[in-house]
């Protein structure tokens, strides 16, 4: 390790289809405005063209792997790449806080793997973090296990660090059941983003084509029947819907959380296997949402808040511990790996003044569009009253559904917008505390508590509106430290 | 209970200050508009709308809202904790232990420097804070003793 080593050679491929991915749209686009190939008059430049930009694709992944360099130097891992450009990066080991492994369609046949490293992250940019795009699962074991040998040995000069002993067994935590997949898979709102993405493609392809042409065929349609076209959306619907269960249970096969010492290791995907550490030291609080369909069923999800890592866009999936979970089961798994997190607290309910507030404040916006909406479309536009009375349902819930709970070191607070969201946090972990009170809030001795927790490179706010002002006090002045 | 310390009395004139420059921004428009109407006979009533926006800008932008800002904005900086109190409508308040502070820096635009006045913002691993329009003085020993404050308060992040 301590000697330059180069990545697997698969790894031209992969850098190739990760260039090629984002390439992908105007290659397309040159290739649909290159006539008509079924005519056989092939125009030959635009072709030419795009057989060159390939080329020169399939040659920049080849110079990233033949450039590519990294081994261990003086408690410090070492990248060097670039053909032009020289890109020297060091990464101190002791900033490691994490190594993650993933392994993709190409990476399975060859028993390699995908290392990502996660460092702190101090400010927030993606500098200090590094990847490696193929190395052996061999390697990457051995990587693995000389960064802990330097932390560990790092330990012992320097003070301030406090990390225990790395236990070399792993304990399982948690085993998502097959039953369980199914349903967390048909219960998802991935539909939603299946058919955006639909949709996109759509008016994407819409651009392309002539739209003369397009509008004829419309105008067919509409011929054939309006009933055709629902029949084409209805399946259109149910497809995305099946795209998206099977992905779903892709991602999530075989999802397993081990407890490694101070780490929490994640594992989880059919094809491409995943797996995520988090040191338990940087996990900033926990929580637990139920949706509108999970709910009624008793499941629910718990998604770590951690402020390790650069990890932003994708955090919230992969920080999922427990995607799918009988609520009642919680406390029992979550006992093993967050010892002092309480789970089943009372919760204290809002004051009953709150409730009003709660409807309006869901439902205003849309008892204002009733009216122009009833006005301008009168006889059916009164439906439209439905939709606010279901607003204001939803502010219902939400009142009924909010609550806080004080326990020691312990804050819990739970809210509804659509989905019931539950954060539970330790005192030392909260960044700061807001109370919002407005003017007609002050009259009913109301007020807002937002709390602030780092996540990731961000922030997560947890919510809970319209306490008695007395009681929001009394956060504030727990969250308070004393002399 | 509340924060005690108020922001610098010359923050008030400022508001003012910049009240008076979006109002006259507004008037130019204003001033535009008339000789439109006049040059093309566009309806009359046209003047009267941009008259009432003047007017209420006036009363609000330059009079109103930075009074009550300046009335409502109070801090309390203490060697545990850093205490903020703000806001028009719905009054914001804020702390932040000093256990959390990363960072603190402070800003002097050009207006702000000619009124010797300073704005500080308390970074923590998540949020930032902003006090605005402190005496420049203040501003400067706040900054240096939020920094040796939170030097001194330790507890892992």
């Amino acid at each position: 390790m301590y000697k330059p080593r180069k990545l697997h050679p698969i790894s031209a491929i992969i850098n190739f289809m990760k260039s090629l991915k984002d390439a992908i749209f105007p290659l397309i686009i040159v290739f649909l405005f290159n006539g008509n190939m079924f005519r056989g008059d092939v125009e030959w430049i635009p072709l030419l063209i795009w057989a060159g930009a390939l080329l020169l694709i399939l040659s920049f992944g080849v110079i990233r792997w033949l450039r590519f360099r990294y081994w261990l130097e003086d408690g410090e891992l070492r990248i060097e790449y670039g053909l032009i450009f020289r890109k020297k990066r060091y990464i101190p080991i002791d900033r490691i806080q994490s190594l993650n492994f993933s392994e993709g369609i190409f990476h399975r046949p060859f028993q390699l793997v995908k290392v990502t490293v996660e460092t702190a992250g101090s400010t927030g940019n993606q500098q200090a973090e590094a990847e490696l795009t193929a190395i052996s699962r061999m390697e990457a074991d051995q990587l693995e296990g000389l960064i802990f040998d330097v932390k560990n040995h790092g330990k012992g000069t320097e003070a301030g660090e406090d990390e225990a002993p790395q236990q070399p067994e792993r304990t399982k935590v948690f085993e998502m059941r097959n039953k369980d997949l199914v349903l967390m898979a048909v219960t998802s709102g991935g539909a939603g983003v299946v058919l955006s993405g639909v949709g996109f493609f759509f008016s994407q392809i819409l651009d392309i084509l002539p739209v003369g042409v397009i509008y004829e065929e419309v105008l067919n349609w509409i011929k054939i029947g309006v009933l055709v076209v629902a029949a084409a959306i209805f399946v259109i619907v149910l497809v995305a819907y099946g795209i998206s269960i099977l992905l779903t249970m892709l991602r999530y096969a075989r999802f397993t959380v081990l407890l490694d010492g101070e780490d929490l290791v994640i594992t989880r995907g059919w094809l491409e296997k995943k797996q995520m550490t988090i040191p338990l030291n940087r996990i900033q609080g926990i929580r637990i949402d139920e949706n509108w369909i999970r709910q009624p069923l008793g499941y629910a999800s718990v998604t770590l808040i951690s402020a390790g890592g650069s990890i932003q866009k994708e955090a919230e999936q992969q920080l999922r511990l427990l995607p799918m979970i009988k609520k009642t089961e919680i406390p029992h798994v979550l006992k093993n790996v967050l010892k002092d997190y309480k789970i089943d607290v009372e919760y204290n309910r809002l004051p009953a003044r709150a409730k009003i507030r709660y409807m309006i404040r869901s439902s205003w916006f849309a008892w204002a569009a009733c009216i122009p909406v009833s006005y301008f479309f009168y006889p059916y536009g009164l439906l439209s009253i439905f939709a606010a009375l279901g607003f204001t349902g939803i502010g219902w819930l939400s009142y009924r559904d909010a609550g806080w709970n004080l326990s020691g070191q312990q804050l819990s607070l739970k809210s509804r917008s659509f989905i019931k969201q539950t954060f539970i946090m330790k005192k030392y972990r909260i960044q700061s505390t807001y109370l919002n009170q407005s003017v007609l809030q002050r009259r009913a001795h109301l007020k807002s508590l937002l709390v602030a927790l780092k996540s990731g490179a961000g922030t997560v706010v947890a919510p809970c509106l319209y306490m008695d002002q007395k009681d929001a006090e009394h956060i504030l002045n727990w969250y308070r430290p004393y002399s | 209970m509340e924060p005690s310390k108020r922001i610098s009395q010359r923050a008030l004139t400022l508001w003012r200050i910049y009240g008076v420059i979006y109002t006259s921004v507004t008037l130019l428009l204003t001033i535009g508009g008339i000789i439109l109407v006049i040059l093309f006979d566009w309806p009359w009533w046209l003047i009267a709308i941009a008259a009432a926006i003047l007017v209420l800008e006036t009363v609000f932008l330059i009079w109103l809202i930075p009074s009550i800002r300046w009335k409502r904005w109070r801090y309390e900086v203490t060697e545990q904790d850093i205490e903020l109190q703000h806001g028009l409508f719905i009054i914001t308040r804020t702390l932040v232990p000093m256990v959390r502070v990363q960072h603190v820096d402070t800003e002097q635009g050009p207006l702000l420097r000619k009124f010797k006045l300073s704005t500080i913002s308390i970074s923590t691993a998540a949020t930032v804070h902003e006090i605005p329009a402190l005496d420049e003085e203040e501003a400067e020993h706040l900054r240096q003793s939020i920094s040796s404050f939170a030097r001194v308060a330790e507890e892992d992040v």
